[in-house]
């Protein structure tokens, strides 16, 4: 495959590209600060020094940044990938953000003759360091035949989901189930402790029944010791639910256990929990103290 | 109070071997030479231990056994009358979980007296070879270890120390088993009445519905007299694929109210994803796909995902008996000054959907509750 583009060298951009290096690939690589791109040049790839050079350099550029305001900032900037994309081009879009502004940046891209597929993906570090993702694609169908090589190395699954908006919305719901399903076990966990209980022992009881499930495995123990090294940040996690929240306001669809779990993470946020693992959120139930 | 069980005749080989590996081989064979000769003077069927290969289990067989044929091995070649005598099971509530409970019993081999309220419940469990008594104290008096299977805390008191409750059949020597899930303070109430017969109490809530009640794979989570604990063991193994033993009543209760207030917001929070993909315009059997190949894939989800994509909710584990366990779990929660904010939430869509009348369809068919009364029509 020819060279590949990568912007955004975040927790899971830097593991993303690696993995591509180390199963041959050639990168050129882009992040807003220069030295986390050090380990990728040690691996083999290139430094472009914007976005736009990125794009004017390859046919295919994928970009992996935090939130939808990083998304936008690298499409339309000054330098942003608008000025290079065009016909023959493609830009494949792997943040995870609201259906409205991948709409915005697939329009932007369609409009210079350029290809769009949204990507975000579920999975955090180390699925990112495994190839272990899985990858929710959306939009044009050619784009996302092209880029399956690529998308076989960093992940496990990929789905193609129609037309854009699709990747995004269904990366929301999912989530949203997963932040609601954090607030509910950090609440069995605390509950367990102060019933008197040994919360190891509840992990165990967990893993053995129709609930359990690999994140329970993952972050229970270091969540009863209260460790939050974060996978995937907190303040990340709240992002999704609010955005998840707003698509059901859209939809008029009633989300009373996702809208009590967002308060539960912007009271983590509160708190200065924002850049720790979402599971930090078990501290807001933790701490509560009883009722003088 | 620890009975001898011995093993069948008609147990495979890998049985033998297996109980052999604990003694050590001269006792073994003297063990299973005495065994053979006790077993063709009695007429009772004898109790088979059942060494299943159960491959998701993580918790081998407890030392118990080993404890109790070591006692064997050190009689001399008349074994009194009375170690040999199988124990006599009563089971207390024959519904969606008791039945097939007890049927395991019955199939294993077990002296089996069952009781019912609805009596027609007991039929089929009679033709497989149970006895009937008609209260729950008769079954008590004429059994040694009784078990109880009840939906809720009031059939729990009521079956334990009611009108021709159990506790006015217990005596010394005898042991109960509540299986039913209840709150902390009703088992409490239930120990103390039974114990105050002089008999012994373990309560032993089960995680686990009707499927793994068929298969014998539930998991008990047990608190009470630890030797009681020991004595029930072999027959929690027939039951269960796990058993937890976590030391002073009110522990078990607790343990199975907090995982089940972890599921029931689980439940609850998938079927809002669930519903929210369907009105964005995603296909929900998408949604159940992507959630099975990530971090958050429990079995419940690909379990119950297809039947609730196409609204149908068969009963494993009926939604009034979840929403029972949510209530007495924020019960649980307030008693030691713990806010449950998400468990709260969760708690109020099980309310709206019995107010819809769903109490009796599976715990799943919560995902109505957030439909629009309307929605049912298209």
């Amino acid at each position: 495959m020819e060279e590949i583009g990568f912007l955004g060298l975040g927790i899971m951009g830097k593991a993303m590209s690696m993995n591509l290096l180390r199963h041959g690939f050639k990168l050129t690589v882009w992040n807003r600060t220069l030295s986390r791109c050090d380990e990728l040049v040690e691996h083999g790839a290139t430094i472009g020094e914007s976005p736009a050079a990125v794009i004017k350099k390859c046919k295919y550029t994928i970009a992996m940044l935090s939130d939808p305001a990083a998304a936008l900032s690298v499409v339309f900037d000054k330098d942003g990938v608008l000025e290079q994309i065009g016909a023959g081009k493609g830009y494949i879009d792997m943040s995870t953000v609201d259906a409205e502004t991948s709409s915005k940046i697939s329009e932007a891209i369609a409009l210079k003759g350029g290809s769009f597929l949204e990507a975000p993906v579920s999975g955090s570090k180390k699925p990112a360091e495994d190839g272990q993702l899985v990858i929710l694609a959306a939009g044009e169908r050619a784009l996302y035949d092209a880029i399956i090589p690529a998308f076989d190395i960093m992940g496990k699954k990929s789905f193609f989901l129609g037309q854009v908006g699709n990747g995004a919305r269904m990366k929301l719901v999912v989530n949203m189930i997963m932040g609601s399903m954090m607030n509910a076990f950090s609440e069995g966990l605390v509950l367990a402790d102060k019933s008197g209980l040994d919360p190891q022992t509840l992990l165990d009881v967990l893993d053995l029944g129709a609930i359990a499930n690999p994140m329970f495995k993952m972050k229970g123990p270091s969540m009863t010791k209260s460790s939050y090294p974060p996978a995937f940040p907190l303040k990340h996690q709240q992002k999704d639910m609010r955005l998840a929240l707003a698509l059901g306001d859209e939809n008029a669809v009633p989300m009373p256990v996702a809208a009590a779990a967002n308060e539960a993470f912007k009271k983590a946020r509160s708190m200065g929990l924002g850049d720790l693992d979402f599971s930090a959120v078990h501290e807001t139930v933790a701490s509560s103290k009883g009722s003088t | 109070m620890a009975k001898i069980l011995m093993l069948k005749p008609s147990c495979s080989s890998n049985h033998y071997l297996t109980t052999a590996s604990i003694l050590s081989p001269q006792n073994a064979a003297v063990s299973l030479t005495k065994a053979t000769m006790a077993m063709c003077s009695s007429f009772c069927p004898r109790i088979n231990i059942q060494f299943r290969a159960k491959p998701t289990s993580r918790f081998s067989i407890k030392p118990q056994f080993s404890v109790q044929f070591k006692a064997f091995s050190s009689q001399d070649s008349n074994p009194p009358p009375k170690d040999e005598v199988p124990t006599r099971i009563g089971f207390l509530g024959l519904g969606i979980m008791g039945s097939p409970m007890a049927q395991n019993l019955i199939k294993a081999g077990c002296d089996v007296t069952v009781w019912n309220r609805t009596k027609s419940k007991c039929d089929p469990l009679v033709s497989l070879g149970a006895k009937y008594k008609s209260s729950p104290e008769e079954v008590a008096a004429s059994c040694d270890v009784t078990f109880a299977m009840l939906a809720d805390p009031e059939s729990a008191a009521e079956v334990a120390y009611g009108k021709h409750g159990a506790a006015s059949g217990m005596s010394p020597g005898k042991g109960y088993v509540d299986v039913s899930t209840v709150d902390g303070p009703t088992s409490k109430l239930i120990s103390t009445r039974i114990k105050s017969s002089g008999a012994l109490f373990l309560e032993a809530p089960v995680s686990g519905s009707k499927k793994p009640a068929e298969d014998g794979q539930l998991i008990f989570l047990t608190a009470g007299d630890k030797s009681l604990y020991e004595t029930a063991a072999p027959f929690l193994d027939i039951m269960g694929k796990s058993r937890f033993y976590l030391g002073d009543v009110g522990n078990g209760a607790a343990m199975k109210l907090v995982v089940n207030m972890i599921m029931g917001s689980m439940m609850a929070s998938f079927s809002e994803g669930l519903l929210l993909s369907e009105k964005v315009g995603l296909d929900p059997k998408v949604l159940v796909e992507v959630i099975t190949q990530g971090a958050i894939n429990a079995p419940m989800y690909s379990m119950k995902g297809p039947s609730m994509v196409q609204s149908l909710y068969p009963t494993a584990f009926p939604l009034k008996h979840q929403q029972k366990d949510l209530r007495l779990a924020l019960g649980l929660a307030e008693s030691v000054c713990q806010p449950t904010p998400i468990a709260a939430a969760a708690n109020e869509l099980y309310k709206v959907a019995k107010s819809r009348g769903l109490s009796d369809d599976d715990f799943s068919a919560v995902i109505e509750a957030l439909k629009g009364k309307l929605d049912k029509l298209s």
